[in-house]
This record gives structure tokens, sequence and C-alpha cells, in this order.
């Protein structure tokens, strides 16, 4: 990874009630895949949508009574920047076995539970991919799995 | 009447451009700027952060404007889960549209300044409304 990469930070502090706005403020934050720095600092690589989305969730924040401000941010250290790459790396990583794993689990399946898997291994792939912010070789393998689950779809139709 | 939104116009100022165009100002001026404080203090904002139409309780600008401007259409409220799922992509909506809508005002604004994104996808949004009026007639998409 790029030790110069530039980073967008969202620094939030939500009321501990209600819930829900905090549950909300969560969910979005992991669909997102964003870094984590410290308690209520959280970062994502700068680029015009990522720092869009934290705009976004920080007038969530406000909106319900919180603190948030967006930051614009370069890494002190190659290191420390490196470290928070490779635990979002690491998380992304972990969804894609996941997915392979389910694809592998699918040999033997009939036709039709197997064109619904596919559907579903897709769609959650490009879930998946939307928040892979550093694509690596697990990246390609979990394409590669789901890919060689849908020819043999095409084959069994041929 | 002069309107301001970010410059680097995506899916949601687009479309709310042409909504304000086409429902609210006939004659809307547009004016982009980087900072919410760079806005012309004759110009209404609009899907920036701090303004009033902007993103609010979870939904996207758009569709903010549905509701400031008490807008009913229910070829505007499908649009408006379009663009929201373009923008969020939070699967609150089935819009199976918003993917490819979305990579192509993207690469657009690529290619484009922010007025001439505008003037491209004027007529996008025109045909899409078109359609989802043409679907709501019809009970069907069109074939």
């Amino acid at each position: 990874m790029d030790g110069r990469l530039r980073w967008v930070l969202l620094a939030y502090r939500l009321p501990r009630e209600p819930s829900t706005p905090r549950i909300g403020v969560w969910r979005q934050l992991r669909r997102l895949g964003v870094g984590q720095i410290a308690d209520g600092v959280v970062a994502l690589p700068l680029e015009a949508r990522t720092r869009e989305q934290f705009d976004w969730l920080a007038q969530d924040v406000i909106d319900h009574g919180g603190e948030a401000t967006v930051w614009l941010a370069e890494p002190g250290s190659a290191a420390d920047a490196r470290a928070l790459a490779g635990a979002m790396a690491a998380s992304v990583a972990l969804e894609y076995r996941r997915l392979i794993a389910e694809a592998a689990a699918q040999a033997g399946a009939s036709e039709a539970s197997h064109r619904r898997t596919v559907g579903r291994l897709r769609r959650e792939l490009r879930r998946i991919g939307s928040r892979d912010y550093f694509p690596s070789e697990i990246t390609r393998r979990a394409h590669a799995a789901v890919e060689a689950l849908g020819q043999t779809i095409e084959e069994a139709a041929s | 009447m002069r309107w301001a939104t970010r410059r680097g116009c995506h899916v949601d100022r687009a479309s709310c451009a042409w909504l304000i165009r086409r429902f609210i100002d006939r004659d809307a001026e547009f004016v982009f700027v980087d900072d919410p404080d760079e806005v012309p203090p004759d110009a209404t904002p609009f899907d920036m952060l701090g303004a009033a139409l902007s993103h609010h309780e979870g939904g996207c600008s758009f569709e903010t404007f549905l509701s400031r401007y008490r807008l009913a259409d229910p070829a505007l409220v499908q649009i408006g889960r379009i663009i929201h799922e373009a923008d969020l992509a939070d699967e609150q909506y089935d819009a199976p549209e918003a993917v490819g809508l979305d990579v192509l005002v993207r690469g657009l604004s690529m290619t484009l300044d922010d007025h001439a994104v505008l003037e491209v996808t004027g007529p996008l949004f025109d045909g899409l409304y078109a359609f989802k009026q043409r679907a709501r007639m019809l009970g069907r998409e069109p074939a």
C-alpha cells in the first residue's frame, strides 16, 4: 500500500441513548468498511465518494444530537497507514473467505439451488467489493470462485 | 433564481438539478463551489453539508426536494428510490436501475465539467421520468 495515500476521517460522538441512531451509524460504518483509528474516529481512503459518504454520516450524527466533523488527513508515518489499511483488508478478506466457502459448499447441489446461490453470491461479491479499498489475491480468488460456479450452470444448460 | 451545490456533480446533484429545472424553477441558474462558505448570498444551497435541501433522515437530497416541494408524483417517488440507491446503496429499496445509472453519471463527471454534466443528464432524467410514468400507466414496465 502507498504510504502517502490521503485519507478522509470522521470524528463523531453520539449520545448513548436512544440506541437506534447509534445502531444506524454503526451499520453504515460497517457497510462502508471504515478503518478504526480510535474510539469515535474512523477513516477511509480519500476519494470523491468516500468523502461524501462521511459528510452525510456527519450530518446524520448531528441531526440526532451528536457531534461530528470530517477531516482530510495524511498519515504521520507510513507504518501506521499500512497497519490501518492492513486491518481493513483483513476484515474484507474474512468476508471473501466466507463467500469462497459458500461457493465451495455448492458442489453437487441441484441446478435450481445452484442458480439461486450464484445470484446471491454475485450480489454479495458486489457488496463486499464496494468496501474493498485494497484489492488483493483473495479478491481475485473470490471472483474466480463465483465465476466458476456461474460457469457450471452454463455448462449444465448447454 | 440561483442554486448552489458542490463541484463534481454525481447522480444525486445531477438529478436534483433536473428536478429543479423541470418542476421548481424553469430558469434556474447553477453555481458550483468547493466549500459551503463559498455559496453566494443570493443562491439556495442544495446537496451540501448543513443545507436544508440535502441528505436528511437517511434520505438523499432528491428525496428531500420531493418532500420539501410536495412533489408526490409516483413516477418521481420511484426515481427518488433509484437515486437513493445509486447514491447511498444502503439497500433500503429494490432499484436495479441504480447501479447502472450511478456508473453512467460518474463516468460523465470524469469527462465533462459540471455545467455539461447537467446538460447531458437532463434528457437522461426526462427519459427516465417518461419511462416510469408509462410503467405506471401500464401497471408494468414497458416491454
